[in-house]
């Protein structure tokens, strides 16, 4: 009888995601890379205290810098995808795991001795950078799922041809408005709904939207006016309420995205301020031997 | 009259429409309403904002109350054009530009052009809206800010400040970027040179040389001799040899001072050195160094040797002859003195009694102390030379005559004053012959037969000679406590002479002893002067009575003892630095020592 199963491929096998790539293998690399560092620092009595000048402070400083060297390689490496044993995914994992066995080999390097030097500073560009790393990963596992949620079955373009539109008829309804109130709408349509900033983006907090400030004095000025008034600013305001909930939507999705993107824009440039701190402090420790 | 009003409006590729109308009268109203002249869609501009109308000449502009235009590039409510140059009104986003006209001309043509914001502001096809790349700098552009900072202040910066340390030699006070070089503080007894990095760090790329430290340090000597050292070193495991290599790499001399004392750790004192440090050498000397007068030691609860003592082992004339000698060889001591501390110690006999007689004056109880004798030295780590006149004149005092109110004392420590003075006292000079002193006086039952009643007895014509012959003689005053030596001239002579007497003030001079620490015992727990019948008897404690309370650096007894507490590295004169840093810390065992008694 023949089987059903489906001959395990390599492209059947990168449904593993790189986390869990060869079944944790650079997890367990890493762990051990990381026992093998606390080990010696528990049995290696250096005097008088725990220090990165000691020999075995040297070893773990030569590890430790050989290994941020090859994790800043991916960005070289993920230029280029293959397959295989030494595929992106790998590299990928490999390089997760291996940069946070970097917490244990750079932390016991320093000899947990901490000061205001370039020293110290360089080890906290590590960590901003692991750290990062670590939220990336986070961001990565969870956000991706509330990003397409967040755009309700709409594609970008169509969220922006909504709010257009929807510019496009209030500045038709507003036409009959007197000139104050031409003017709250003209702030609303002047509004740019990707403007704000990063702290806005990351928030999500828009609270001096300039839409939702137009409702609130449009529907004011409707509790109390007549006429032909009255019909134009309900139009209006209705037209205020659409766009707001658009305005509402598409920065929920802009948040989602800054929040899923926002680690890069620590995790490469700090890594690269690493590796000049990284210079000062391997320099600055010979040539002040 | 007629203006010619022409809308342009661009298309999407950004070609110019023109749409042309004319309109006929003196007056143009501008605004959103639609009944206006020229209507404008703009939310900006007012239902009615403007009107022009003409005048000979020029136009006059009239804006709604409330309300301005941009008149010439100027803000304004009211004003004129003049026909001639023509001239432009913004309001809102757009501009009516009036076009020159000649003077007699009918028609004034006005171009009206939206140029403020675009409608469409927003570009569907941007995706890169959506991205923080529009809110933030590129990440390739921050990565070189970012790197180029740090090396420009964490590497260049200090490099330069290194040079011009050397080139100029400023104050220290000012502070100078290659501190931040600095992985920590100074050791405390450093704190001085904080921020004089090249102090130490003489030549880049230089590990520091024991010459920067002999700069200062010019009195420090070592251990020992250099080569003897490097021999006595334990075999290099395989470990120490890779560090070797690698220093010999990078020409870094083995040995040097700050291998121990290890900077830029905090502001501490040095730490005591580790025992093993010792015992990895002193451990197993002899195999190393076969011909070292050192024996090996080790633990101080497990191996380590008898002391060894400088004792007076004999005399050179009159010059004691110091010697070092291991206690386990039972060493005696030649003072030169007689002395039974177990007669002077007894609670019983004739000491004790004596003791109890001048009591109070003395401070003396129902028998001797050894403090009774005995005084500390200043700082009270040892103790003084017994001195006669202080120590033990109270009860040998040398007093043979009252003269008056005045009692005459033999000389101490000048045998020829004393036979002189003898001499001189019973040639009997004019009336010094008190009626106490007759020849009748004999000795009382009960009398202790001391100097003064001796004298007083044997006093007769002729007598001195025989006065002086027996307190040089057995049982005499001088006998009692020193070796006499009889006159060298012999026969009749009286020229006695005492050998004189000299005590080590210190004992054990590789190691250090203090005896305040010890107040808290008593002196016969180690001193066994109670059982000594000989001053010959050497009373110093050997290392097993060190050993009730002291074990080695991991033991449990009550005061584990690491070789510094007892011994310096460099030094051998004063106290171990390790003691003085607990006493300055105030972190002294003896309460641990009371606590364990308890």
């Amino acid at each position: 009888m023949a089987t059903r199963s489906i001959p395990r491929t390599d492209l059947g096998a990168s449904h593993e995601g790189f986390l869990r790539h060869r079944r944790f293998l650079w997890l367990k690399v890493a762990l051990i890379l990381s026992l093998l560092a606390l080990l010696g620092y528990a049995l290696i009595d250096v005097q008088p205290r725990p220090n990165g000048g000691s020999a075995y402070g040297y070893a773990l400083g030569t590890v430790a810098v050989l290994l941020i060297l090859w994790l800043t390689l991916l960005g070289v490496r993920k230029r280029a995808m293959t397959r295989g044993r030494w595929s992106l995914k790998a590299w990928t994992s490999a390089h997760v795991y291996l940069g946070l066995s970097l917490v244990v080999v750079a932390t016991l390097h320093t000899g947990f001795q901490f000061g205001w030097n370039v020293h110290t500073f360089a080890y906290a560009l590590m960590i901003l950078v692991i750290a990062s790393g670590v939220y990336g990963i986070v961001a990565y596992a969870r956000l991706p799922r509330q990003l397409g949620a967040s755009r309700s079955d709409m594609t970008r373009p169509q969220m922006i041809d909504a709010l257009v539109k929807l510019d496009r008829q209030l500045a038709t309804a507003a036409q009959p408005l007197g000139h104050e109130e031409a003017r709250i709408v003209q702030s609303s349509l002047d509004e740019n709904a990707f403007g704000g900033g990063l702290w806005r983006r990351l928030s999500g907090r828009h609270s001096r939207c300039r839409t939702a400030r137009a409702l609130a004095e449009a529907r004011r000025r409707l509790a109390v006016a007549t006429g032909d008034r009255a019909q134009a600013l309900e139009a209006v305001a209705a037209l205020l309420e659409r766009k707001a909930a658009a305005l509402a939507r598409l920065r929920g999705h802009l948040r989602i995205k800054a929040l899923l993107e926002i680690w890069l824009y620590v995790h490469v440039p700090i890594t690269f301020a690493l590796l000049a701190a990284l210079a000062a402090h391997i320099v600055s420790v010979f040539f002040y031997w | 009259m007629s203006f010619l009003i022409r809308t342009v409006s661009h298309s999407a590729e950004g070609r110019e429409i023109v749409r042309t109308r004319r309109v006929e009268g003196e007056r143009l109203t501008v605004g959103r309403d639609p009944a206006c002249e020229i209507h404008l869609t703009d939310l900006a501009v007012a239902l009615r904002h403007v009107t022009v109308e003409r005048d000979p000449g020029r136009l006059r502009v009239a804006v709604e109350p409330g309300l301005s235009v941009e008149l010439n590039g100027r803000k304004a409510s009211v004003g004129t054009l003049e026909l001639a140059t023509g001239g432009d009104i913004v309001l809102g986003g757009h501009t009516l530009r009036f076009m020159p006209t000649a003077a007699g001309s009918d028609e004034i043509a006005v171009a009206v052009e939206r140029t403020g914001e675009g409608e469409a502001k927003l570009d569907k096809s941007a995706e890169r809206l959506f991205s923080l790349a529009s809110v933030l700098p590129g990440k390739r552009g921050l990565a070189w800010l970012l790197a180029l900072l740090v090396l420009a202040i964490g590497l260049a910066w200090p490099i330069k400040a290194y040079y011009d340390r050397r080139e100029r030699a400023e104050t220290f006070a000012k502070f100078h970027a290659d501190e931040i070089w600095s992985s920590g503080s100074l050791s405390s007894a450093h704190a001085g040179l904080k921020g004089n990095c090249t102090a130490c760090h003489v030549e880049p790329f230089e590990a520091v040389r024991d010459t920067a430290c002999k700069t200062c340090h010019t009195k420090v000597h070592d251990h020992s001799n250099p080569y003897r050292l490097a021999r006595a070193r334990p075999d290099l495991g395989r470990w120490r040899r890779i560090e070797l290599a690698f220093k010999e790499k990078f020409d870094i001399p083995p040995g040097r001072c700050v291998e121990c004392h290890t900077e830029h750790e905090g502001p501490q004192a040095m730490p005591a050195t580790a025992q093993r440090f010792c015992a990895d050498c002193h451990g197993d000397l002899k195999s190393k160094l076969p011909d070292t007068k050192l024996p090996n030691a080790g633990d101080f609860g497990r191996s380590h040797p008898s002391f060894s003592p400088v004792v007076i082992a004999g005399w050179s004339g009159d010059r004691p002859q110091l010697q070092r000698l291991s206690l386990a060889a039972r060493p005696r001591e030649d003072s030169g003195l007689k002395f039974p501390h177990d007669l002077h110690l007894s609670g019983t006999g004739g000491v004790a009694q004596m003791a109890r007689r001048l009591g109070g004056p003395y401070g003396f109880g129902q028998k001797l102390e050894c403090k009774d004798c005995h005084d500390p030295t200043p700082d009270g780590a040892r103790f003084q030379p017994v001195d006669m006149e202080q120590d033990c004149a109270m009860c040998h005092d040398l007093a043979f005559d009252r003269s008056g109110g005045t009692t005459r004392t033999l000389r101490h420590g000048e045998p020829a004053q004393v036979v002189a003075e003898l001499l001189d006292f019973y040639r009997g000079r004019g009336a010094a012959r008190p009626a106490v002193l007759a020849p009748a006086a004999r000795r009382r039952p009960g009398d202790a037969p001391d100097l003064r009643n001796r004298i007083r007895f044997e006093r007769g014509p002729g007598s001195a000679d025989r006065a002086i012959r027996s307190i040089f003689s057995p049982g005499g005053a001088c006998f009692d406590c020193h070796r006499v030596e009889s006159p060298p001239d012999g026969g009749g002579s009286l020229n006695f002479r005492i050998r004189p007497v000299a005590f080590p003030i210190r004992y054990l001079h590789k190691g250090w002893f203090d005896h305040r620490p010890h107040a808290t015992q008593s002196c016969s727990s180690c001193h066994s002067a109670e059982r000594s019948g000989a001053a010959s008897d050497l009373l110093i404690p050997d290392v097993t009575s060190c050993r009730t309370c002291h074990g080695g650096e991991g033991s449990s007894k009550p005061v584990p003892s690491s070789c510094a507490m007892c011994h310096d590295y460099h030094m051998d004169a004063g106290a171990p630095s390790m003691l003085i840093r607990q006493k300055v810390k105030g972190k002294r065992s003896d309460r641990r020592v009371a606590e364990a008694r308890r």
